[in-house]
């Protein structure tokens, strides 16, 4: 189906809900709707089932206006579809949709806590970002949010041995063996078997989002690329591109196709650093070190390139600032050839490896439909045979020129998340190659204005997590005036909480590094 | 440390105990509000490219096991506690690295409304090494000077 007719049947669909509708980009429809008509028309959507939730932004229209808004949107292929509930400033309500969609647990406990909304029929209201000595009361998203009102206050330590003798909970982290970053685990077992599994975030929690608000676009973009170590670039990519669109300027292709190349070599350096991780979760440490020595390698390419190995910061507004000349195409090319002959032999390791496929294979098995249900992303819905790579359903910049394939696998265990990741390696490769033979010549920046005119944008990136997405809304002025950051860890969390109910406590470390989880993309 | 003329052989087994420790440090790594770049590259200098370990450093996962800790990021205002708690279960003699801009001067995050600050205004550091992220050579460099420091005490 088209876009336009998506959005034509997502128009009919929300008819008898809507309270008035625009369609502010080609793309893209936004529907206000009651606070009473939002479970019908999630609904509505669902039994169409007119693609996933995608996010759900909380937007605060300033104290004049006296509305806090929440948008929910919904996905399907590159349309999009934004249900707009206007609230009043203090005491706004809104249903909770749990019921019908389990992931957006996560989102709306962020617009509880961030936005001073009330959720009814939230299953959890706890802390989900802020920290336990935050005051009551104090939102810090909120415009007029002022940060000497948040002054720790006492909090009463957790209650101890509970009177329910008869559950076992075993915490995890923030500090601990298995996990390289901070969470919090709590998981309720009975004997090896978990039977319950909850989890704390927040200790990574910067305040990233409401930083952007006070530094000027430019500024933005070196503290988005800040928001993950990991997937920096496709962070800046995201931020860039939805600056560019409010901006309505076109950006060069060479400078489309550079972004391209560069966010492959991230994302070959992404997998083979989650193969090491994973890896040593199953206590195959062997494998560990042989992938993080051949991540080495890209590492190189990515200095080569741009000096740095980790925060490359290529991107600039209205392009990038760093060239591929022939002889840095020629390294490249060197080096993912080495890259793809390491990839094919890991491969064949973690699907004939006999003692890690006890790890892995009918571990965590997660079927289409459920990966549905939870809304997952990126590897780990082509592991389950859903198509979701934002790189295929809605191509952005580069990849309409140079379009890339989808791995998918069905079987949904562990085993098919390492093969659908290590099988991307090579559609990368091929596609980095792909780009290097035919690299545009030309500009690599145009330019973009220091003030970006008012507007409301959403642009989709394929990160090696899967797909990020990022609400941009400016109004007129140097800086942003919201810019929501929601990363594909966070929707993915709802499926392997789930999942992990039922497994052997020993399973669990493999399967939370299965969805290869990223706490500071989270957080923020 | 201190030795009592009365006693030589206390002077000998201090040697014998700094001797050790530096030759074989054992870190913990705490990562109190990262972007993970630093991190990442904290695990790089243990795997075979740079392979810190030939210097007898390892990274241990309990507390009560390490000499070094080794902290990455701005300190949020939720990790604060366990920074302080992780540098408490440590034992005697400790020593604090700060990797990285944001655990040296909050770097990018600064006056974020969930940041506390840097890793200094929580814990006493012994060496800082600075970059956005740090190399791991970097890293290696900034270790070495910390057991260099250590043999002097």
């Amino acid at each position: 189906m088209t876009t336009e007719s998506l959005l034509q049947q997502a128009e009919s669909l929300l008819a008898t809900m809507s309270r008035g509708s625009t369609r502010p980009e080609t793309n893209r429809l936004d529907v206000v709707i009651e606070s009473s008509g939002l479970v019908p028309a999630v609904s509505a959507l669902k039994n169409a089932r007119w693609g996933y939730l995608t996010a759900l932004t909380g937007l605060d229209l300033g104290v004049e206006a006296g509305v806090v808004e929440a948008l929910y949107h919904f996905c399907s292929d590159a349309a999009v579809t934004t249900l707009r509930v206007r609230l009043p400033r203090i005491g706004g309500s809104v249903p909770s949709i749990y019921q019908l969609i389990p992931a957006v647990g996560f989102y709306e406990r962020e617009l509880a806590e961030m936005y001073g909304v009330t959720v009814t029929g939230m299953p959890d209201d706890s802390r989900l970002f802020l920290p336990d000595d935050w005051p009551v009361g104090v939102y810090p998203l909120l415009k007029d949010f002022d940060p000497q009102s948040a002054q720790p206050v006492k909090v009463p330590p957790p209650p101890r041995g509970s009177s329910t003798g008869e559950r076992f909970i075993i915490p995890i982290g923030p500090q601990h063996p298995a996990l390289k970053e901070p969470g919090h685990f709590e998981f309720t077992v009975d004997g090896e078997i978990v039977t319950a599994a909850r989890m704390r975030l927040g200790y990574v929690h910067r305040g990233i989002e409401k930083a952007v608000e006070q530094r000027n676009w430019i500024q933005s973009l070196y503290l988005l690329e800040r928001v993950c170590g990991i997937c920096s670039h496709t962070h800046s990519v995201a931020y860039c591109l939805g600056v560019e669109q409010l901006a309505q300027v076109e950006v060069p292709p060479r400078a489309q196709a550079i972004r391209e190349l560069i966010a492959g070599l991230e994302r070959i350096h992404s997998h083979l650093l989650w193969l090491g991780v994973a890896a040593h979760e199953a206590g195959f440490d062997t494998l560990f070190m042989y992938s993080w020595r051949d991540r080495e390698t890209v590492m190189d390419l990515l200095e080569t390139v741009s000096g740095n190995r980790v925060n490359y910061s290529a991107n600039i507004l209205g392009g990038v600032k760093i060239d591929i000349t022939a002889e840095f195409a020629e390294a490249i090319r060197r080096g993912i050839d080495y890259l793809e002959e390491r990839s094919r032999h890991y491969l064949d390791i973690v699907t004939t490896d006999t003692m890690f496929l006890q790890r892995t294979r009918g571990i965590g098995a997660m079927t289409r439909e459920q990966a549905e249900h939870f809304g997952v992303l990126g590897p780990l819905a082509r592991a389950s045979g859903i198509l979701r790579d934002v790189r295929v359903e809605a191509p952005y910049g580069a990849y309409t020129r140079f379009p890339i394939s989808a791995v998918t696998a069905q079987a949904g265990d562990l085993e098919a998340r390492f093969v659908v990741r290590l099988k991307e390696l090579f559609v990368t490769c091929n596609a980095i190659r792909t780009i290097l033979d035919n690299l545009p010549p030309g500009e690599l920046a145009v330019k973009v204005p220091r003030r970006i005119p008012a507007g409301e944008t959403i642009s989709r990136v394929e990160a090696p997590r899967g797909e990020l997405f990022y609400f941009i809304r400016s109004t007129g002025g140097d800086k942003p005036d919201r810019v929501k950051v929601r990363t594909p860890s966070l929707c993915n969390w709802t499926s392997v909480l789930h999942q992990a109910i039922g497994c052997q406590l020993a399973d669990v470390p493999l399967l939370l590094a299965g969805m290869d989880p990223c706490f500071s993309c989270n957080d923020r | 440390m201190t030795t009592d003329p009365n006693y030589p052989w206390q002077t000998v087994f201090d040697k014998l105990k700094t001797w050790a420790r530096v030759n074989s440090p054992w870190a913990i790594h705490f990562n109190s509000g990262s972007c993970n770049g630093c991190d990442i590259e904290i695990l790089a200098t243990l795997t075979p490219r740079y392979d810190i370990e030939r210097f007898g450093v390892k990274l241990q996962g309990s507390p009560r096991h390490a000499d070094v800790l080794i902290c990455t990021g701005p300190v949020t205002r939720q990790a604060r506690e366990r920074l302080l708690r992780t540098y408490e279960q440590m034992p005697e003699p400790k020593f604090v690295v700060a990797v990285g801009s944001c655990a040296i001067s909050g770097g990018v995050f600064q006056g974020c409304y969930n940041v506390v600050g840097h890793i200094d205004e929580v814990l006493p550091v012994n060496a800082y090494i600075p970059g956005c992220p740090p190399r791991p050579e970097a890293i290696i460099d900034g270790v070495v000077k910390l057991l260099e420091s250590i043999k002097g005490k």
